[in-house]
């Protein structure tokens, strides 16, 4: 199979699916319990964790696991319900692990607000300042967008509310590996991260919490996770995400390159076989290696269909539970008619992939194109 | 081997159809369709695609979606909605298969490189005189000739029914033996888009009710209806006027909605002459070989499931067709379809106007 659908998930790296396995079978223990084989395997998530802190400039005690993105993003929502008619701003664009959350917790008497993006994905920065109340307890915005890769302005949102009690979050799933993730230079108080899309395995998300006095727990049991989150680590998934991160830093300047020059590379010579594309987001300013790509006239379904065919993997739409696709509220918000949009496909592109398989789409997608 | 389209839903009928195709040799993909938008308890489409999946995965076929929801929003429901408005009982599931799983799907199936398209209808086609025939399934019990009678040529020549053929119990042994989940799954029943909530309730939502009274056939208000669209002809459950603990023994009956009076007139028990008529006037004619029929005595269904019964073409111009029965038909409903027969040969069939 060719994989293009990156920032879906990622395969996992074969070291760390070794250090998982190994964790798996020899230290099974209970983190928490007192004998020695539970106290190594309390060693081992300490150690995950201060790679995670160190992927991302934090320290260890900043660092929390959980389930995935979407456990991050939640448990940062709910804990606003601590305050009292709390206000929280988010844009249009974010992922509905936080739109979904807030429009649910709305019934709980969380009030929101949504703010435009531009026709790049850009978030309206004059609109953001008007939306801040008295009562507005935390903003929300993405670092990077997931469909169409535009990178949010995340240090000026926080230069707009400086001198102002608000709490800052950003949900940077997309973003570990493919450009500098560093908390002490974004300002944030919380940032999500999500083990499965750089390289290591589901079921592990990171929460980073700038002050632990901020946020209360989302998941009461055990005392694990400083009392944050309940329930027995997962241990082996935990170690492998640690590993991921330290990795997906180390080897961030030349996997960056090689996904901006892979992306290049397919939008040059697409734009030779049908010049008609666009391409959706902000090219000055976008994740490395992912690219929305209409193409008018044709149906996305089908295209991903007979990609499907050939073994290629892509991602068009925002695809839900029976498996279908609606058009994309991301491209609707960046103004994208609903023929345009139901045009769109995604290419992610991963460290893995070759100018050789970037080749094979084009030589498939030029039969498909041409073939109409 | 050409490269077979099968819209599958999840229950058993089309995952046979698509595994009967595998075994004859042809490409087979199976293509999920959504056709209505709702997250409610009462929707039943992720379980349906659940099941989906586990049989492609099973005979390792690819599974593709496809979400016609607007199409099928624009050209079913609004169809149904104005139907109800104007006191007729529409037919979603004929207009569905006209205009969504014989069009829509179709064209998208040819669009994706299918040569044709299969579905798990229990009806069968073959070629007379160089002319596709759509024949009645051999279940007689489940044959679904009436909901697909107005396919066209063209329709019918890119279609396969691989299950037309078989019973309803054939097809769950079958199911069974391949190891389908779906092998035991209650068939669906009513309007899809409603799925197991209260037709009242759903229909509500749409069309305000307007409560008016219920009146018998020499004046008398007897009662309050809640809204002549909740209400059919022949229809006796519902009127909440009790009638066995009334004067005249017999229970209730809808003869007639007067749309004008917002009246609904009943009377009592089942043999009530009002509710049999024997002449019926249609529009919306359809000849699947697209040709009158070259005799006027036909066989005729007025509702799913309904038997075959004698009829006569009295009068027939190329928007207008009365029928005369041989004998009664009870509880014909305005807006139902009226479909010919000639043996197991399904003609074509046209909307009924009116009834005498």
């Amino acid at each position: 199979m060719h994989y293009f659908d990156h920032s879906a998930t990622t395969p996992i790296n074969l070291e760390v699916l070794e250090l998982i396995n190994k964790v798996q079978k020899i230290n099974y223990a209970n983190p928490s319990s007192l004998h020695s084989a539970g106290k190594k395997a309390k060693t081992i998530i300490e150690e995950s964790r201060r790679r995670v802190a160190n992927a991302i400039n934090a320290e260890p005690d900043q660092i929390f696991f959980t389930s995935g993105g979407t456990e991050s993003n939640n448990h940062v929502l709910w804990s606003m319900l601590s305050h009292h008619n709390a206000h929280v701003i988010t844009d249009v664009i974010e992922h509905p692990a936080i739109l979904k959350v807030l429009e649910y917790l709305k019934t709980f008497g969380l009030n929101y607000s949504l703010i435009k993006v531009n026709s790049k994905g850009r978030i309206d920065l004059k609109e953001l300042e008007e939306k801040i109340t008295k009562k507005t307890c935390l903003i929300s915005v993405m670092l990077a967008n997931n469909e169409i890769g535009t990178i949010q302005p995340i240090r000026e949102i926080i230069d707009l509310m400086i001198s102002k009690d608000i709490l800052m979050h950003t949900d940077a799933v997309q973003c570990l590996g493919k450009m500098k993730v560093d908390v002490k230079e974004l300002r944030v108080d919380f940032l999500s991260l999500s083990s499965h899309k750089f390289y290591g395995p589901k079921g592990v998300g990171i929460l980073y919490v700038k002050n632990r006095s901020t946020i209360k727990s989302l998941i009461l049991g055990g005392s694990q996770e400083g009392g944050l989150r309940g329930g027995t680590e997962n241990v082996a998934s935990i170690a492998g995400a640690g590993l991921a991160a330290e990795l997906s830093v180390k080897y961030l300047k030349e996997n960056s390159k090689k996904l901006d020059m892979l992306k290049l590379f397919f939008i040059n010579e697409l734009k030779l076989i049908f010049p008609n594309i666009i391409i959706n987001g902000d090219s000055s300013n976008s994740l490395p290696g992912l690219a929305s790509i209409s193409f008018p006239g044709f149906r996305s379904d089908i295209l991903l269909a007979k990609l499907d065919r050939v073994n290629i993997a892509v991602s068009n739409g925002a695809a839900c539970g029976s498996g279908n696709v609606k058009p994309s509220s991301i491209l609707s918000a960046i103004g994208i008619d609903e023929k345009t949009n139901l045009s769109t496909l995604r290419f992610s592109f991963g460290t893995t992939n070759t100018i050789v398989e970037i080749k094979k789409l084009l030589e498939e997608l030029k039969l498909i194109l041409n073939n109409k | 081997m050409s490269r077979i389209a099968v819209g599958i839903s999840g229950g058993v009928d089309s995952a046979v159809a698509a595994s009967l195709l595998l075994e004859q040799g042809y490409d087979v993909e199976a293509i999920f369709m959504k056709n209505w938008e709702d997250d409610s308890e009462y929707c039943t489409v992720e379980q349906d695609y659940k099941d989906a999946l586990q049989v492609c995965d099973l005979l390792k076929i690819p599974l593709r979606s496809v979400n016609f929801s607007k199409e099928y929003w624009e050209k079913v429901f609004q169809y149904f909605l104005e139907e109800y408005k104007s006191g007729r009982t529409p037919n979603p599931d004929i207009m569905c298969n006209s205009e969504i799983k014989f069009k829509e799907f179709l064209n998208y199936a040819i669009d994706l490189g299918a040569e044709k398209i299969a579905t798990g209808h229990y009806v069968r086609k073959d070629l007379i005189n160089g002319e596709t025939v759509l024949l009645k399934g051999l279940d007689s019990k489940k044959d679904q000739s009436y909901f697909l009678h107005t396919l066209n040529q063209k329709q019918l020549k890119h279609s396969l029914f691989p299950v037309g053929a078989l019973s309803k119990s054939q097809v769950r042994k079958y199911a069974e033996k391949k190891g389908f989940q779906n092998f035991n799954k209650k068939d669906s029943v009513g309007i899809c888009f409603i799925g197991e909530r209260n037709f009242k309730d759903f229909l509500k939502e749409y069309i305000p009710a307007k409560p008016g009274n219920i009146v018998s056939e020499t004046g008398n208000v007897i009662g309050e209806h809640d809204g002549l669209m909740f209400h059919t002809i022949g229809q006796r459950k519902g009127l909440g006027i009790g009638g066995g603990k009334s004067r005249i023994p017999g229970a209730w009956y809808v003869l007639e909605k007067d749309l004008i009076h917002n009246e609904l007139i009943v009377g009592q028990g089942i043999d009530h002459p009002a509710l049999y008529k024997k002449t019926i006037n249609a529009s919306n004619i359809h000849w699947i070989n697209n040709r009158k029929p070259n005799t006027n005595k036909l066989g005729a269904k007025i509702r799913y499931r309904g038997k075959d019964s004698i009829c006569t073409i009295d009068e027939l111009t190329n928007d207008h067709i009365k029928i005369v029965f041989e004998k009664p038909q009870f509880g014909i409903a305005d807006g139902q379809s009226v479909v010919f027969y000639n043996d197991d040969i399904c003609l074509g069939g046209a909307i009924i106007t009116s009834s005498c």
